[in-house]
This record gives C-alpha cells, sequence and structure tokens, in this order.
C-alpha cells in the first residue's frame, strides 16, 4: 500500500455567509496526479490553498506527509511546491535571478544554486531564457518558469492551479509533457484545470468538487463507471447494416441506434453484461461484426452530471 | 551568515543601471546647492565682510542639513516601506513569498533593511558634505556618528511602521496615507499634548517648572525629541529659527544638566532609540502575526 501524502478531515472554510469548502475529506496518495475538478467558484482554489498553508481552515485538518499544515506550517512547505493560477513574477530580474531569488527564499545553499537552476531551466525547457528578463517571455514561458519556480526545492507534493490556464495549443502540449516528465520523477500531483480531456489524459485519479463538497473521487475509469449508467457503442458489420440496425432497435435496453457507411453507433442503457448480450445477439442472427467498441465516458459528461445535482454522491 | 533574499534581490535590481547613481548625484548636489545658498546668503563670501570667518555660521549649516536629512527621512522611508507588503500582494507575489520556508518575520525583515539600506546608502554618500563643517570646527567625528546612528534607529521605527501597515491594508494608497498620519502623531503629537498640560498646568497656583523627567515623560515617543539632542544652539544665523527648537533645545539641555543619577546619561535621543527599538520590535511582531497566513483568516 503506497503512502498517503495529503489527507485532509472534513475541512471546511466559511466567508461570512459563504461556505467555499464543506466538510471535505481527500487522500492522494505518493505518486498519484490528482485532477481536481470543478466549476468555477466550487471551491478548488479555496483547498489549494488552504492545504499549501496560504488559507487557514475555519474547520477541519490538513496533513502533508503526516504533518498537520496549521501547526508546523514550515516544516510542511519544505515539501510543498504551490504553483497558483497567476504568473506573480518580477518583471525586472532575469530568468535565472527569479529562481535565485526563490533558492534563496527556501533557504537552499548559494554554491548549489547555479547547478539548480541550470537543471530546473532544461526541464521547462527554457534555458536558453537564462539571461532574458522575465517580462520578454511570452505566457507559456512564464507558465514553465512559475513551475519550475515550484520545483526549486525539490519538493515531493506539488500543487498546481490550472497550469494550462491561457495556454495557446502547443503551450499546453509542452506543459502536458512537462507534467508527465515531473509524474515519472516521483512527484505526487495535485492538478486542477478546466480542460477536462487533457487531465483524463494525464491524471490517475480524480475530485470532483461541487460547491465546496467532493462528490466524487477515484481513478478516472471508476468515477466514470460509478457515475453512467448509460453508454455508447461502435459496431462497424461488413454488410447486412439495416438488418444490424433492426436486431439491435428490438433489444430494450437500447434508446437509439444511428447508422452510416457500416458504422453503426448505439445509446445503450446499462454496462458490461449488457455489452456482451448485444454483441452475442449480433452473432446469433448472422450479422457480420469486424469490431465492437463500447466508448468509455467522457470526464466531460461524468462532470456535468455530477455537477448538476442529479446523481452526486457526498463522501 | 546568508544575507535575506528580499534584501538581496532589491539591492540587485534597484542598484543596475544608472537610476541609483544619478539619484545619489542628484541628492548629494541638492545638500552642496543648500550649503553654497546658505552661505552666499550669509555674505560669507565676501571677503570684507566680519562674517567671512565667523565659525559658527558653520554650526548653522549643519543644523540646516541634518534637519533636512531628517525630513528626508519621515518622506523617502515612508513611501519605500508603506507599499512594500501591499505592492507584493498586488503584484501576486506575496503568496508565492508566503509559501516558502522563509518564516513571515524572516520577510518583513527584509522589507524593513530594503529601506535602511536605500537610506542609509544617500546619509553616507552625503557625509562629505556634512563633513564640510569639520573645516571650521566645533563638530566631531562622535557627534556624526552618533548622529547616524539616530538615525538609524529612527530609520528602523519608521520603516517598522510603514512595513505594519502595509501588512494590514491590501491597497498601496491606503497603507501609505494611514503610515503618514501615524507617523505625524507620533513625531508632532507628544509635543502638542505636551504644550496643552503646560498651558493647563500654568494656570495652576505654583506655574509650570518642568524638570527634565518631566519632558521625557511627555514627549519620548517623538523623534523630534531625540533629533534634539543633535541640533546646536543657535548663534544667529537661519539655524536657529526652524520650529523654534533651538529654544526648546537649550532649555532641555538646562534640565539635563542639572539631573542627577541615571537620568543625567539619558539624552533624549537615547530616550528616543530606545523608543524606537522597543516599538520596531513590537510592531515587527505584530506585523509578521499579520502576515501569517495560518494565523490570518482572510
Amino acid at each position: 500500500m503506497k503512502n498517503v501524502v495529503v489527507r485532509t478531515e472534513n475541512l471546511t472554510k466559511r466567508y461570512k455567509n459563504t461556505l467555499a469548502v464543506d466538510k471535505l475529506c481527500m487522500e492522494i496518495e505518493e505518486g498519484e496526479i490528482y485532477g481536481f475538478v470543478g466549476a468555477n467558484g466550487a471551491g478548488k482554489t479555496t483547498t489549494m490553498r488552504i492545504i499549501a498553508g496560504l488559507l487557514a481552515p475555519t474547520s477541519g485538518s490538513v496533513f502533508v506527509d503526516g504533518i498537520d499544515v496549521s501547526k508546523k506550517p514550515l516544516q510542511v512547505k519544505k515539501h510543498i511546491g504551490y504553483m497558483p493560477d497567476f504568473f506573480g513574477v518580477y518583471d525586472d530580474l532575469k530568468v535565472s535571478e527569479y529562481l535565485n531569488f526563490y533558492a534563496g527564499m527556501q533557504g537552499i545553499e548559494k554554491n548549489r544554486c547555479d547547478t539548480l537552476v541550470d537543471s530546473l531551466l532544461e526541464l521547462v525547457r527554457l534555458t536558453h531564457k537564462r539571461d532574458a528578463y522575465v517580462d520578454t517571455l511570452s505566457r507559456g514561458m512564464k507558465q514553465r518558469l512559475c513551475l519550475a519556480r515550484s520545483l526549486i526545492h525539490d519538493p515531493k507534493f506539488l500543487i498546481l492551479d490550472e497550469p494550462a490556464s491561457g495556454l495557446d495549443p502547443r503551450a499546453r502540449v509542452e506543459m502536458k509533457e512537462i507534467l508527465m516528465e515531473l509524474a515519472t520523477m516521483g512527484k505526487t500531483i495535485l492538478i486542477s484545470s478546466h480542460i477536462l480531456h487533457e487531465l483524463s489524459q494525464i491524471c490517475t485519479s480524480i475530485g470532483i468538487i461541487d460547491s465546496g463538497r467532493l462528490v466524487a473521487c477515484g481513478s478516472v475509469r471508476e468515477v466514470s463507471d460509478r457515475m453512467s449508467h448509460s453508454g455508447k457503442l461502435k459496431i462497424k458489420v461488413s454488410s447486412k447494416e439495416e438488418e444490424a440496425v433492426k436486431v439491435l432497435l428490438e433489444i430494450p435496453e437500447i434508446k437509439g441506434v444511428s447508422s452510416a457507411a457500416g458504422m453503426i453507433d448505439v445509446d445503450v442503457i446499462g454496462q458490461d453484461d449488457t455489452y456482451a448480450d448485444i454483441l452475442r445477439t449480433l452473432v446469433e442472427k448472422g450479422i457480420p461484426v469486424i469490431s465492437f467498441q463500447p466508448q468509455e465516458s467522457s470526464l466531460e459528461s461524468v462532470f456535468m452530471q455530477l455537477t448538476e445535482g442529479g446523481n452526486g454522491n457526498d463522501n | 551568515m546568508t544575507i535575506n533574499p528580499i534584501l538581496k534581490k532589491d539591492l540587485k535590481t534597484k542598484l543596475r543601471g544608472w537610476r541609483s547613481t544619478i539619484l545619489i548625484c542628484c541628492y548629494v548636489t541638492l545638500l552642496t546647492g543648500i550649503l553654497f545658498l546658505y552661505f552666499a546668503s550669509s555674505n560669507m563670501f565676501n571677503p570684507r565682510s566680519y562674517q567671512s570667518f565667523n565659525p559658527r555660521m558653520a554650526i548653522d549649516a549643519y543644523n540646516i542639513l541634518i534637519t533636512f536629512q531628517f525630513a528626508l527621512l519621515f518622506i523617502a522611508v515612508p513611501a519605500i516601506t508603506a507599499v512594500s507588503i501591499s505592492s507584493e500582494r498586488e503584484r501576486q507575489t506575496l503568496d508565492l513569498m508566503l509559501v516558502t520556508a522563509t518564516p513571515a518575520r524572516r520577510i518583513i525583515l527584509g522589507k524593513i533593511m530594503v529601506s535602511i539600506a536605500h537610506t542609509m546608502l544617500l546619509l553616507v554618500a552625503s557625509l562629505p558634505v556634512i563633513g564640510i563643517v569639520f573645516f571650521f570646527g566645533g563638530i566631531g567625528f562622535a557627534d556624526i556618528a552618533k548622529l547616524l546612528l539616530f538615525y538609524l534607529l529612527t530609520a528602523f521605527f519608521v520603516a517598522s511602521c510603514g512595513v505594519f501597515f502595509s501588512t494590514i491594508f491590501k491597497r498601496n494608497i491606503t497603507a501609505i496615507i494611514t503610515t503618514y498620519i501615524f507617523l505625524g502623531l507620533v513625531t508632532f503629537g507628544p509635543f502638542v499634548g505636551f504644550l496643552i498640560y503646560a498651558m493647563l498646568h500654568q494656570r495652576m497656583p505654583g506655574g509650570f517648572n518642568p524638570v527634565y523627567r518631566d519632558f521625557v515623560t511627555g514627549l519620548f515617543p517623538s523623534p523630534v525629541f531625540g533629533y534634539i539632542s543633535f541640533y546646536f544652539g543657535s548663534y544667529g544665523g537661519y539655524g536657529g529659527y526652524i520650529f523654534g527648537i533651538s529654544d526648546v533645545q537649550r532649555q532641555i539641555e538646562m534640565l539635563l544638566a542639572a539631573e542627577t543619577g541615571i537620568w543625567k546619561y539619558m539624552h533624549p535621543w537615547i530616550v528616543n532609540g530606545l523608543f524606537s527599538i522597543i516599538s520596531s520590535i513590537l510592531l515587527i511582531f505584530f506585523s509578521s502575526l499579520a502576515l501569517n497566513p495560518v494565523k490570518r483568516k482572510y
């Protein structure tokens, strides 16, 4: 069993009459990339700021590597790298000076700084910008520089709040590649993003937050399966397309069928057992099935279902 | 010992390029100009004037220079420190500092050191101008050293006030205005209070006959009270008329000379310096508390 790097216990944050985080219980295991999903104002940033020790909770506790954040904040900060959803850069500093400044703030000895800065710049692909002023960098470069800053003290746990926000497709791909590289280095990452498709590609687990409550958590597949009672099938036939459609429409679990050029899209209520029944029926009726592919529920559809409040479970 | 990273960064960025050099040159030129104008208006350069060799005029020139520098300290230091934390907040870099292993107390100290470093740079750069008075005698190196120490302590206090209000208020402008108002009250408030107290007691039987301790009790928080120690009695020049300080200074010096025991050594600048140290420590403590994110509930 892996170590739990982050654990929140009934974490609650109230701003006057607004409940930003409501008894949130969450666990992130070592080496996980945990996607934190929620609409604007759902409580993602507030939760991340509390975990980073930047905000005091109204009640509840946060433990990072077993250390209580509110009791030993400085000790916890040695283990956390935090990248907020804004740049926070000094325009009058050069790239290497910027990183050296934060190395100093993290208490790293001067003789280690230069090597450290060089290796980080290489990781975030900014070596060629070492002596450039920060204000001359593009948005994507600034974002990568901020990621390098959050890694300066080699933390085991990273909190990344919307790291791909406002980036163009190329910069997003670059950021995704760097995050994958960090995961292979053994970092545990808590990441929030609105680009759910990308999150589903890189995350090992997700947590969906709605109105301050964690409504679902687990691996992307687990959450999808748990929440989704309907699915889609893509069936390819070599011939007898019309006959196949007729057969499919006779099955009560099938709610809709559309076909074109040998490809049949099917909306099904049910899961694996139902899919097996459908395939068996088609084969028994002599339909030449070339491929039979259940489509996974997208994170978007799960997110939409959960945040509508229809199927949400309290955790 | 490692240099505070905030101080290091600030010195690196502010002293890069020509801006700081030009600022220092302008400041020294301004002081020299003031000195020149004073001597010129006093007819000192006229070889036929008997005042040409009057060394007392140099003392008045010294009074003018140190008053100018004292005023500058109250204008420049709050301008730097009252925005020190709030500007980090506006630039969205405060969170990035607070998430590091550097404690809030060290961040506050770094910001104070930045303003003191800039002020001391200007003060030290102006020493050759003040040094002109050495030609005429009457003021020694010890006086200048004590003056610099007093300025340092006052700058520490003023900077602590600025950082404190910068920590409390989110907006730059609110922090600046509050700092200046607070410093105004601390500087002139005790004098106003003491004056009212004296006027009320003067009407009573026996009148108002203060001793040195009364002045200390009433005026100790005011940096102007400490500054009086360095103000040499006027000898008729313009320097003597600066806010009527000369009369107050003469009376305080007289009463101090009459004191006995430990009070004899409690010069105004020492009393005020002690106040500056204690209040600065308290302000730093409260600023650190206000800045500590885990303690902060907003």
